[in-house]
């Protein structure tokens, strides 16, 4: 009776399943929309292809046209020029021109965020070229202007305070629905400058809970769905109906340490703590990929991987020689002592990537067969930076990305010169620092990475546990979906249902 | 329900009881030792259940689950019940603006969600178990201070009390022979509901991610860690799953049984 | 029964009392932030890759933090009083704005789900308490226990699995689409269609088993007739103040219901609110549950007053 009082339910509900549009690509994804500012959710809105910035970057990385045809700097480097692309339209009609591009990256460089901390004095239009000019030389600036807080928005998105108010890029899609935190969609741009999409429409929905997604992928309610949890994507391989796809990425799961506490102040104690990781058991068991990093950079970064750097090893025992020399030794509970002071330290996570609480309850057995008892406080995303700032951060596990701007300079100018909220703690090491900073403003030579490669192999700032892979699943309807290695985009423009 | 299923219920909840209490005696991994190459396996002499994702022995985990559901669940429940039947009796007793407003505060936290109790104090108390255990018997007090609140009333204007007091009995004496056997029934009821929803709710709550921290066993977050696995490893799923349910119906079935 | 003064006057009382309620909880939620407020926030707005120290400090200032708990507090009542909830940190829209557009979602899925169990739990228990201890008796008194056994987030999960992975017959998760709200509302509805189906089948069979129901059985009337003129509107009244008293449930539902299967209501939002740190959001969005609670407790008291005029009370 239930039973059937159900089904006749679901009967009477069934037919607006039918009516699930099928020019409309779903797409699942666990990143919610938080506002219409780019600062806030401009990531979304350049994967989505709706809004883009002046300098774009391919796969590998490597900075190309966007917005702007080509750019140049003055002999002193202290003024670039962007010639901006013609016969660009914004969504709403009007057309973009230098003018239009100052005030969104002004609206950034207001704000907190990359442009702010650039040596930036002024941006203003010049003709047909933005011009930026510098206080100091800074190499690095293209790449600044790639990342999505420095996107172009029409001048009508700004109301009078400032704030954005409306989304009109000039993407291959435009904004039909914005309903933050989870929806947003939006329709093919007919007049987009590169030649409009063939997919009609998207429709974007946050998804936080990671089952839910892979239900969803399973179920077929979203062609593409973004960021797998690990046990998933073995669930998933096996349909017929979907393809899963990964591509490796720029970002690296490491454990953070404070260099200058009594347990970390040395390389030999920081090494100990590297061998004592199982890397290829931790990435099979908790990220389900052969992901374990033999050195800090993934082997997908060009010039930054050295092949020839002596791997992170696994080595128990003599993790517990390398203590014991650096005058810990084990006391009557197993767990290593020096003047009195046992090896025990808190090691702060957060659960917003669900490997990393995993990957914690891992490390904490592996530390504690070498005699470092750690507890384990995941908490949210921002003890990290606040503990660090509050010099109480111990150790810190976390995923980092390396292409918040397509070159990872700019991410080490935060993390490494000489040391910041998701780098290096308590670390001295003027070489570095100087190198950095050096590459960030008269840019890197192939020697200048391959030294930074080393130097973080050698001396261990930080310990690197795995590289990541991007993870989706992809409808077998849809064709073209790319995944790009630096999260800037999925391809929509050029992807397609399958006739 | 007759009788029947009460015992049922009953006969459920100690075979729970007794797994949670005696199972560790007979384990020798513990909770948290894992074996990685172990993952998902099946079941062995080390681990009777099997295996979870990390190569933990799930016999052990389920068992530490149950005793910390339990012990939250049963301390939040007696908290509540002490505090609300405490209050519930004063309300009855002074009447007047005593009454009146423990009845309004009662009221105000019962228009109140449960979990977002559970939640805030868990954002005030770090520490979970401390917060579910406040966040739990902030909820469930008032179910038992309305109950004995109503039955006092009832009994208190009776010419039983009326006698009692006449013949020089204090309050606990009254407490004890006249009201206690009223409402006692009624609220062993209300303490096997609230048992119920007190594990239910911390279940829901490590489901979301917001209850006890990993690695301490909890059966909702069991369920959400192995959850990705249950095509591949649907035993392991069920496990955490029917050991709550078994749980929540052996409590269901005891309180049913004397409604 | 009392008089529709009392009831108002005990459900405007009761209205301040929760506002009292949530502001001091808020209160405290905001004493036990120790200084990283900030950084809360600063990760809620920005996400892991871009919380810093600098963003923190930007938002610190933006907020005016430095200012302490109980000015906070003032504040908020302050602007209580002038029905101004104040803005979101996190987004920086008025909560209001943003309260209005989840409860929107939230009662769509509340209305459905009331409306599913409806439709399944009275019915079943009318038909079971007439033939009290009858197959259909016991095998809804199994299936209640059972139902009330299983955790909302399982069952929700049960049902995408079967309906929605196995079967394809309902989307799995999602919003926008009209078919997206069934399986959170038949989640949330079946708990409730358990409990409304054994409250209607102990009415009923009372009913059945009393004599004016018997005499009317001798007079001729048929099955339907009976039950039309005797049976219904004894169980109505009683039965409506149950599903008042189920709000809290359902709220409650709501809360881990929209986690799972992602739905944009008030109870997704006072999760993430509470995990940003967003107390104005975390007031609001209480504030709203609980005051939602008090009118709707008010209108089913006066409704039952007019279904059944008899000795109903609040």
């Amino acid at each position: 009776m239930i039973r059937s009082a159900l089904l006749a339910v679901t009967a009477a509900l069934c037919p607006l399943t039918a009516l699930a549009d099928d020019q409309t690509l779903d797409i699942a994804a666990p990143f919610e929309l938080k506002g219409l500012d780019p600062a806030l959710s401009g990531d979304i809105f350049l994967r989505l292809e709706i809004a883009e910035t002046l300098v774009d970057s391919d796969a590998k990385g490597r900075l190309r046209p966007g917005l702007a045809t080509e750019w140049t700097t003055s002999e002193d480097g202290l003024e670039w020029r962007f010639r901006i692309r013609e016969g660009v339209a914004f969504h709403d009609g009007t057309m973009l021109d230098a003018a239009a591009a100052a005030i969104s990256l002004n609206h950034a460089r207001s704000h907190e965020g990359l442009l702010s901390r650039a040596p930036i004095t002024d941006i203003r239009a010049d003709g047909a070229d933005l011009v930026v000019a510098l206080s100091e030389p800074f190499a690095i600036l293209p790449a600044f202007l790639a990342e999505y807080r420095s996107q172009i928005l029409a001048p009508a998105s700004y109301g009078p305070d400032g704030e954005v108010v409306a989304l009109i890029g000039t993407g291959a899609f435009r904004t039909t629905e914005v309903s933050p935190p989870q929806t947003l969609a939006a329709e093919r741009f007919e007049d987009y400058w590169d030649g409009a999409a063939r997919i009609p429409a998207l429709r974007y929905t946050a998804v936080t809970r990671s089952e839910t997604r892979a239900l969803m992928a399973e179920s077929g309610d979203a062609e593409l769905v973004v960021t797998l949890d690990p046990a998933s994507v073995t669930r998933l391989s096996e349909l017929e109906d979907l393809e899963v796809v990964s591509a490796p990425l720029p970002r690296v799961l490491m454990l953070k340490v404070d260099a200058a506490s009594p347990f970390f102040d040395s390389a030999a104690e920081r090494e100990a703590l590297s061998m004592a990781i199982d890397r290829a058991g931790l990435a099979q068991v908790v990220l389900r990929y052969d992901a374990s990093a033999d050195q800090m950079f993934p082997p997908n970064m060009d010039g930054w991987h050295d092949a020839a750097l002596p791997p992170l090893s696994y080595d128990p025992e003599a993790a517990r020689a390398l203590l014991e020399q650096a005058g810990w030794t084990p006391g009557d509970d197993g767990i290593m002592q020096k003047d009195g002071q046992r090896f025990a330290v808190e090691l702060v996570t957060y659960p917003d990537r669900p490997e990393l609480p995993l990957t914690a309850t891992v490390l904490q057995q592996l530390f504690h067969d070498i005699g470092v008892d750690i507890r384990i406080v995941s908490s949210n995303s921002s003890e990290i930076p606040a503990r660090h700032a509050a010099g109480t951060l111990q150790m810190g596990l976390m995923a980092r990305n390396f292409a918040l701007v397509p070159d990872p300079t700019g991410t080490l100018l935060q993390d490494y010169a000489p040391g910041g909220d998701w780098g290096a703690m308590g670390w001295d090491n003027p070489e570095a620092a100087q190198l950095i900073r050096r590459m960030a403003s008269e840019g890197a030579t192939p020697g200048d990475r391959a030294r930074i490669a080393a130097i973080f192999r050698q001396d261990l700032p930080v310990i690197p546990i795995a590289w990541y892979q991007q993870t989706a699943a992809i409808s077998d309807r849809v064709e073209g979906i790319t995944l790009d290695p630096y999260e800037r985009g999925f391809g929509l423009a050029r992807a397609g249902f399958v006739e | 329900m007759s009788l029947r299923s009460d015992r049922i219920g009953w006969a459920l909840l100690l075979a729970v009881i007794g797994f949670a209490l005696l199972a560790p005696a007979f384990d020798q991994t513990g909770p948290l030792k894992q074996s990685l190459l172990k993952a998902l396996a099946g079941p062995d002499a080390a681990a009777p259940f099997g295996y979870d994702h990390l190569g933990r022995s799930l016999f052990s985990r389920l068992a530490h689950a149950l005793r910390l559901s339990l012990t939250i669940a049963f301390a939040a429940t007696a908290t509540a019940a002490v505090v609300g039947i405490g209050l519930g009796v004063l309300a009855a007793w002074r009447g007047g603006w005593i009454d009146r407003a423990l009845g309004l505060v009662a009221d105000s936290v019962l228009a109140l969600p449960a979990l977002l109790m559970v939640l805030m104090m868990g954002v005030i108390l770090p520490g979970m178990g401390a917060a579910f255990w406040a966040g739990i018997a902030a909820v469930q007090w008032i179910e038992f201070f309305r109950l004995t609140r109503r039955a006092c009333r009832a009994v208190m204007d009776g010419p039983a009390v009326e006698a009692a007091r006449i013949q020089g009995f204090g309050p606990a004496w009254i407490f004890r022979r006249i009201l206690w056997p009223e409402i006692g029934p009624v609220l062993r009821t209300a303490m096997a509901f609230g048992v119920a929803g007190a594990i239910a709710a911390i279940a829901a709550l490590g489901f979301v991610s917001v209850g006890v921290p990993a690695p301490t066993p909890e059966l909702g977050q069991m369920m959400v860690e192995l959850l990705p696995s249950w095509r591949e490893a649907p035993v392991a799923v069920a496990q955490p799953v029917a050991a709550c349910f078994v749980l929540l119906l052996s409590l269901n079935l005891i309180a049913g049984g004397r409604a | 029964m009392r008089g529709l003064t009392g009831i108002l006057a005990f459900r405007l009382a009761q209205a301040a009392g929760v506002a009292l309620v949530v502001g001091v909880m808020s209160f405290l939620m905001i004493q036990a932030m120790p200084g990283d407020a900030a950084y809360r926030i600063a990760a809620a707005r920005y996400g892991y890759d871009m919380v810093s120290s600098q963003a923190a400090d930007a938002v610190r200032a933006e907020l005016n933090l430095d200012a302490g708990a109980l000015a906070q507090f003032g504040g908020w009542i302050a602007d209580l009083l002038r029905f101004d909830l104040g803005r979101s940190v996190v987004s920086g829209e008025p909560v209001a704005h943003e309260i209005a557009h989840q409860l929107g979602a939230t009662l769509h899925l509340s209305v459905v789900a009331l409306l599913i169990a409806l439709l399944i739990g009275p019915p079943l228990g009318v038909l079971a308490g007439l033939r009290a201890g009858g197959l259909l008796d016991r095998v809804l008194l199994v299936a209640a226990a059972g139902l009330r056994a299983m955790p909302q987030f399982l069952l929700g999960l049960v049902l995408i699995v079967a309906l929605a992975v196995e079967a394809g017959l309902l989307p799995s998760a999602g919003h926008g689409r009209a078919a997206h709200v069934v399986l959170p509302a038949l989640t949330l509805a079946l708990g409730l269609a358990a409990g409304s189906a054994r409250i209607a089948r102990d009415l009923m069979a009372g009913i059945a088993a009393s004599q004016h129901y018997a005499f009317a059985r001798m007079k001729g009337l048929s099955d339907g007739q009976v039950l039309r003129h005797h049976g219904l509107r004894n169980i109505a009244a009683p039965l409506l103040t149950y599903l008042g008293l189920q709000f809290v449930f359902l709220a409650e539902g709501v809360v881990v219901v929209e986690t799972i299967f992602g739905w944009p209501g008030i109870g997704h939002a006072l999760i993430h609110a509470v995990f940003h740190r967003d107390v104005p959001m975390v007031q609001g969005t209480a504030l709203v549950m609980g005051l939602g609670f008090v009118v709707l407790n008010a209108l089913i008291d006066l409704a039952a007053g007019r279904i059944d005029p008899r000795g109903v009370t609040a």
